[in-house]
């Protein structure tokens, strides 16, 4: 990943949840790590599936992709190290994802779609990248993961 | 053989550090502070002391366990931590609270170096269920909260719904020992 830093046009990080193309803005990104050991355990906080052990810090690994699919994302290899901003403080977590990411400079466009967590589009070799407001994808997902569950609660 | 000496230079390990069981249900290993357990037992052993509980109140709490003149609810790990069921063999009796922890077995003693905090993405049961995290061998597990097992509120319930019971239960057992 490049960029130049001089450049005054906003730069993005693109990357693939499942089999969308989504992109977080450059500033929410900290690293993208390679096959790290997951750990799990018990816990009922939706979209984490474990936690990893990266330079003496644990990070949370959350899934995008119940808010970003529909549906759990598949198994992935890479991770994408990024900045939550929670009650007046940051957290890092890792998102897993399929395939490379890049690093691209462009122009946000005004969303043109339904998706409440997408802030603008990137127009990319004539490619509309969504990009993401993270903590209403993540909102996103916990609610559609939480509704399954509160649906089988009320059928009980 | 020389020993090797360590240099007074060398800076020392001054992190606290904490013996702990190292205990596991279904797939997942656990911890918990070795000083807040009484007594580890084999379920085989607590035979003749366990009384049903007349209301179970808690799904994960259906008997009460006698143990030198004191009563304990018996947990369920493994739907405490809501896993599939197990096969417990062993149960940790806890010193700081009135229960009784149903585990599969314990894996090892250790010494805990580090306690780290969860991490605020975390916003479920388990900020109830657990100290922290910590790495024991370059794993991550989580340290259990021994006053997390029941809560004062679910302790409330089930003194409501069977008052007097484990007092009751205490009492009894030790009659029965009398006679």
């Amino acid at each position: 990943m490049s960029a130049d830093k001089s450049s005054l046009v906003p730069s993005f990080v693109v990357f693939q949840v499942g089999t969308r193309r989504v992109a977080l803005p450059r500033d929410c990104v900290a690293e993208l790590i390679a096959s790290p050991t997951l750990f799990s355990f018990p816990h009922t906080t939706p979209l984490i599936s474990g936690v990893v052990l990266r330079r003496g810090r644990i990070v949370p690994v959350l899934d995008l992709g119940p808010g970003v699919l529909g549906a759990p994302s598949p198994p992935a290899r890479f991770f994408l190290v990024v900045e939550r901003h929670i009650s007046n403080s940051s957290e890092r977590c890792a998102i897993p994802v399929q395939g490379e990411c890049e690093l691209v400079a462009g122009i946000m466009l005004p969303a043109a779609g339904q998706d409440e967590f997408v802030t603008g589009t990137l127009a990319l070799n004539d490619e509309q990248i969504d990009v993401l407001d993270l903590e209403k994808a993540i909102a996103a997902g916990a609610r559609s993961e939480a509704e399954p569950i509160l649906a089988a609660e009320a059928l009980s | 053989m020389t020993q090797p000496v360590t240099s007074s230079l060398a800076p020392r390990d001054t992190r606290p550090r904490e013996q702990v069981a190292v205990f596991s249900i279904a797939q997942y290993s656990f911890v918990i502070s070795a000083a807040s357990i009484q007594e580890i037992r084999s379920t085989d052993s607590l035979g003749g002391t366990v009384v049903d509980l007349d209301r179970p109140v808690l799904r994960k709490v259906r008997h009460i366990v006698e143990r030198d003149a004191r009563s304990y609810y018996v947990v369920s790990g493994y739907e405490h931590f809501h896993l599939p069921a197990s096969r417990p063999t062993t149960v940790l009796i806890l010193r700081s609270a009135p229960v009784a922890v149903l585990v599969d077995r314990i894996e090892e003693m250790a010494e805990m170096r580090v306690l780290l905090a969860l991490p605020q993405s975390f916003r479920g049961e388990e900020l109830t269920w657990y100290r922290g995290l910590t790495v024991l061998d370059r794993k991550v597990l989580p340290v259990a909260n021994p006053l997390g097992f029941l809560t004062g509120r679910e302790l409330l319930q089930l003194e409501e719904q069977n008052p007097g019971l484990l007092q009751a239960a205490a009492t009894a057992l030790h009659e029965r020992e009398r006679v």
